[in-house]
């Protein structure tokens, strides 16, 4: 007899109903074996043969049996079967509207309990919800296109630097167009361009990128006015986004071919506020056009068919009947060609291929999953503290239960009601989070940072009441469980006799409630651990040196107008612009770049270092900036070797740069990189000499190790959308007017935006994370919360059963303080017990946080000693009271109760 | 649960029985039989055209039970060679009076079948 057919034989007899398996099932198990060994006398295929029939048989029987009991028992009653049942004539829901009638009189007769179940289910049940409402906006929905899963995102990888998603060359992007496996493949701007608006009221900042003319026919969305892209367009035509249209022109329809110079249509807002590339949601795309890259000439909306220049993100909708997989290996078949034939250029450069819905949610999942955990644990916790609650008081009513049963009331009819009593109460508390779910959504929602994305789609939808009614039955359900099986366990005589004198809960009883508050207790240790493993993280980021001043700086951003299209022009500009932002009182040093730490995105370039002979594909990458006016002094970045960059480092000057200590220490390591020289990017450039060596600062986020860095003078070529950095004397918000003024002196035109302080920047570059944190926090305060009304309640009434006992025993000459001890004795138990649980859970879940934690380990022993002794604390406290009240038990009255 | 009619109920009213119960009463005709022993002898009697496995077994024995039928014995015949597991049943009288008119239902329509030439006999 094989163990497998042996094992699914008793699992399915593990299917018949309790009574009938108790009677048959050694006896049926017996049969299958001596059928089993006369079958196999005639060979393996015989026996097979029998093993799958009487599994077959066995299965159905069991089936057939709890149907006709189900139809017997509660759907249909059969009401001239032959054996009588208790309630022949009650169908199931009269029993059902019976016993809800019952709860809520017992509701009635005792509000202040059921309004505080209803409260606690309700809290848990609505951040349940909120929560859910996120993740079903952010990670379940489909992106709002066409067959959203059968769009993907391709990607160069560069094995050689371990980055799998890095922007694509034109080159490539039309080598890959090639591929069969996709019905279209297109391209936008990997960045967003700055510009201006020219309005009524004056110069307003813009956003606009490029996009390849077959896009939106690729994401399946179509214009609400007009028509999407031709290849006639190129350089005359441009779509914008509807909330532009509504916003800025009123949504008049006239716009189309009437606005300023080459402009067509307004075009709905395809990609919301939120799309999978934030690069595409923007004020304005227009037509990309690829020009020969000897041609290249910095236009508008072009790009250079080059290898070199990695620019552009690839969106690409599988065709039909090919798999992902089948498209990566045909886009891995092209990239082995393209290495194969330009190794100068794409020797180390792979492709991968990233669904959409993973590339625009990938990032914020892990952080999702740990609220969505916490904030079940909080249910959980909420079930727990109400199961409690239904225990407590099914204790005081164990009289009312014994005369039930004694009348005729069975095990599971009572079950029933209790349950059915714990479902209304998660039912109500349902409702409750249903009121207070849009306001919720809208807390979840302001709270959360711009950042995250698909946040303009957050709304509460059909799938969430789902899960609010599922959730409220379930919640119920797992609520009344414990107390219906505890309660209805008690034997009729001694519930009659134990319920004559004060109420005492039995043994099990007292024991089922001790054990809940445990797991309780133990629940609130993972959930504080959690929320304090990401305080400490959250901490030290803070505490992070950026490498830079943040205090006394503001910061904006400008968009210089065409007509300066001379370098020249553009000079003579921002030398009024320096000497007129030095004069604002309260300025002290005035700088600027092109990429604002925290605050901006990032562009690199190939760094070719003289006297080396590596072939250009393997030139390492620096990231690339300008300097402007006095930039490393206003922001406070050290000077470590040679000198910072002067007024005489112009265009006629010997070309000079000044590198960061990471570059230094990457390509430099060992000798001083100052008086070396560098070329950027192609081999024709000039050689740049090396001046200075400054300081690291973080740039993409606090958490991001420093990347090497280079920078050149802005005198070189100034440049049109540099970020403007003052440092002030005073409240760096207090000086904005004086800004703005100067700004419209030097030229009305240009545009600014983003006036903020510094520390405004760099807590928006954590507003993710304190989002998170925030959340968590929250859940892990309210777990404690719980756990501390959990405690009370079981302490309070192990005292007041006790009363008595205290009473004897204070009578008898026991000290007070004694008594106090002992209570305050078993609660620790509890809570210990409850926090050694915790801990060893948190040990286990903590590493899979690993992505969200920063500077401290997943077992971080500070975290996991203090929150265990924080959660045994508040327990001790919440035992105070009812310690407190049973030492002032008055003996005389508590003897003449019983 | 488990009522024990008397053999004087309306026997009529519990026919026609179903093929399977009947060849069940058949079996426990000859005499006490645990349950892998009725499956057999069903088996045999019938060819392998009704094969009983132990879930429809089970489940008419528990009517059988129900209805009075059959009663499980207390006392194990030859309990030295017994496997303690098995569970021995006999015909009630109701039993063994249903089967018999289950079986003179049944000789009743083959007479009918052989007076009407329906039924090729060498008598």
């Amino acid at each position: 007899m094989t163990r497998a057919s042996l094992v699914l034989f008793r699992a399915l007899l593990a299917a018949y109903p309790r009574r009938f398996r108790r009677r048959f099932a050694e006896a049926m198990e017996q049969s299958f074996r001596e059928g089993y060994a006369h079958a196999a006398t005639a060979g393996t295929a015989a026996a097979l043969v029998f093993v799958v029939r009487a599994c077959i048989d066995t299965g159905v029987n069991a089936v057939a049996l709890r149907a006709v009991r189900l139809r017997d028992r509660v759907l249909w009653p059969d009401p001239i079967g032959l054996h009588q049942q208790k309630r022949t004539s009650d169908m199931w829901w009269q029993i059902l509207v019976s016993d809800a009638r019952y709860a809520f009189r017992m509701f009635r007769r005792n509000p202040v309990f059921a309004a505080l179940a209803v409260v606690a289910l309700g809290l848990g049940i609505g951040a349940n919800t909120a929560i859910f409402t996120l993740v079903d906006s952010v990670l379940l929905r489909p992106l709002p296109y066409a067959h959203p899963d059968r769009l993907v995102m391709i990607w160069s990888s560069n094995e050689r630097e371990h980055r799998d998603r890095d922007v694509v060359s034109p080159l490539d992007f039309m080598d890959f167009k090639r591929a069969s496996a996709f019905s279209s493949v297109e391209a936008a701007y990997s960045f967003v361009i700055g510009g201006t608006w020219i309005s009524k009221t004056g110069a307003e900042p813009i956003t606009f990128t490029a996009v390849t003319s077959q896009l939106f026919e690729t994401l399946g969305r179509a214009p609400i006015l007009g028509r999407t892209f031709t290849p006639d367009d190129l350089q005359t035509g441009v779509l914008i986004s509807y909330d532009f249209w509504q916003k800025r022109l009123g949504g008049d329809s006239a716009v189309l071919g009437v606005m300023p110079k080459d402009f067509i249509f307004p075009y709905r807002a395809m990609l919301g506020p939120s799309g999978f590339s934030s690069s595409l949601s923007v004020d304005m795309w227009f037509p990309l056009a690829f020009v020969d890259d000897n041609a290249f000439t910095r236009a508008t909306a072009t790009a250079p068919l080059s290898r070199q220049v990695r620019m552009l993100s690839v969106i690409a909708r599988l065709a039909d009947g090919h798999t992902r997989e089948q498209a990566s290996a045909e886009l891995q078949g092209i990239a082995r060609q393209i290495r194969g034939t330009h190794a100068d250029t794409n020797g180390n450069i792979g492709v991968s291929i990233v669904p959409a819905h993973e590339q625009a949610v990938g990032s914020v999942r892990p952080a999702l999953l740990l609220l969505v955990g916490g904030v079940g644990l909080v249910l959980l916790m909420s079930c727990i503290n109400v199961a409690n609650m239904l225990l407590a008081r099914s204790t005081s009513r164990q009289r009312e239960l014994a005369i039930r049963s004694a009348l005729g009331a069975g095990r599971n009819r009572l079950i029933v009601q209790t349950l059915v009593e714990s479902v209304l109460l998660g039912g109500l508390g349902g409702l409750m989070a249903l009121a207070f779910l849009r306001l919720s959504v809208h807390g979840i929602v302001a709270l959360a940072p711009p950042e995250l994305p698909r946040l303009g789609e957050i709304s509460p939808d059909m799938s969430v009441l789902l899960f609010a009614a599922a959730l409220s039955v379930i919640t119920g359900v797992a609520t009344g469980l414990v107390p219906a099986f505890a309660s209805s366990r008690g034997d009729v005589n001694s519930g009659l006799k134990q319920a004559g004198r004060s109420a005492t809960s039995g043994r099990g009883q007292q024991r089922v409630r001790s054990a809940l508050v445990i797991l309780e207790a133990a629940l609130a240790v993972v959930l504080t651990v959690s929320a304090g493993l990401l305080v400490r993280s959250f901490v030290s980021i803070l505490s992070t040196d950026p490498g830079f001043q943040v205090e006394h700086l503001l910061t904006l951003q400008l968009t210089i107008p065409p007509k300066y299209n001379g370098t020249e022009q553009r000079r003579t500009m921002y030398a009024d612009l320096e000497a007129r932002l030095r004069a604002i009182p309260g300025v002290t040093d005035v700088g600027g770049t092109t990429r604002l730490p925290l605050g901006s995105t990032n562009v690199s370039t190939k760094i070719n270092i003289e006297g080396r002979s590596v072939p250009p594909s393997q030139w390492p990458e620096a990231e690339f900036r300008r300097s402007v006016f006095d930039y490393f002094s206003t922001m406070g970045i050290p000077l470590r070797r040679g000198r910072l960059f002067t007024k005489q480092d112009g265009p006629n000057a010997p070309p000079v740069c000044v590198i960061n200590e990471t570059m230094a220490r990457q390509m430099f390591a060992g000798i001083d990189p100052v008086g070396r020289r560098i070329k950027f990017g192609s081999a024709d450039g000039p050689w740049v000499t090396i001046v200075g060596v400054i300081g690291d600062i973080r740039h993409s986020a606090l958490d991001a190790p420093p990347q090497p860095e280079v920078y050149i003078n802005y005198l070189v070529n100034p440049p049109s959308n540099p970020f403007i950095v003052l440092k002030t004397n005073a409240d760096p918000a207090s000086i904005v007017p004086a800004v703005r003024a100067q700004l419209q002196a030097v030229d009305k035109d240009i545009a600014s935006n983003d006036i903020r302080p510094m520390t405004g920047v760099l807590s928006n570059s954590v507003a993710e994370r304190r989002f998170i944190l925030l959340l968590a926090v929250s859940f892990g305060v309210l777990s404690l919360l719980m756990a501390a009304v959990g405690v009370y309640g079981v302490m309070a009434l192990v005292v007041s059963e006790r009363a008595p006992e205290m009473a004897i025993r204070l009578a008898l000459g026991a000290s007070p303080s004694r008594v106090l001890q002992q209570v305050l004795q078993y609660g620790l138990v509890l809570a210990g017990a409850g926090a050694a649980l915790g801990v060893a859970v948190s040990a286990v879940v903590a590493p899979s946080m690993r992505s969200l934690l920063f500077g401290v380990r997943p077992v971080d022993p500070f975290t996991f000693i203090a929150v265990p002794s924080l959660v045994v604390a508040v327990a001790v406290a919440a035992c105070a009271g009812p310690a407190w009240r049973s030492m002032r038990v008055d003996p005389v009255r508590a003897l003449r109760m019983e | 649960m488990h009522m024990t009619r008397r053999p004087d109920a309306d026997v009529a009213s519990l026919l026609p029985l179903t093929p399977v119960v009947f060849e069940i009463l058949l079996a426990l005709g000859g005499g006490e039989q645990h349950g892998y022993a009725i499956m057999q002898d069903v088996a045999e009697r019938t060819g392998g055209r009704i094969e009983l496995h132990a879930g429809s077994l089970y489940r008419a024995l528990s009517r059988l039970l129900e209805g009075g039928f059959i009663e499980e014995l207390d006392e194990r015949p030859a309990a030295a060679h017994d496997d303690q597991r098995r569970r021995y049943y006999r015909l009630t009288l109701l039993g063994t009076a249903v089967a018999r008119a289950e079986a003179e239902r049944l000789e009743a329509q083959l007479a009918v079948a052989r007076e009407r030439r329906l039924f090729r006999r060498h008598t």
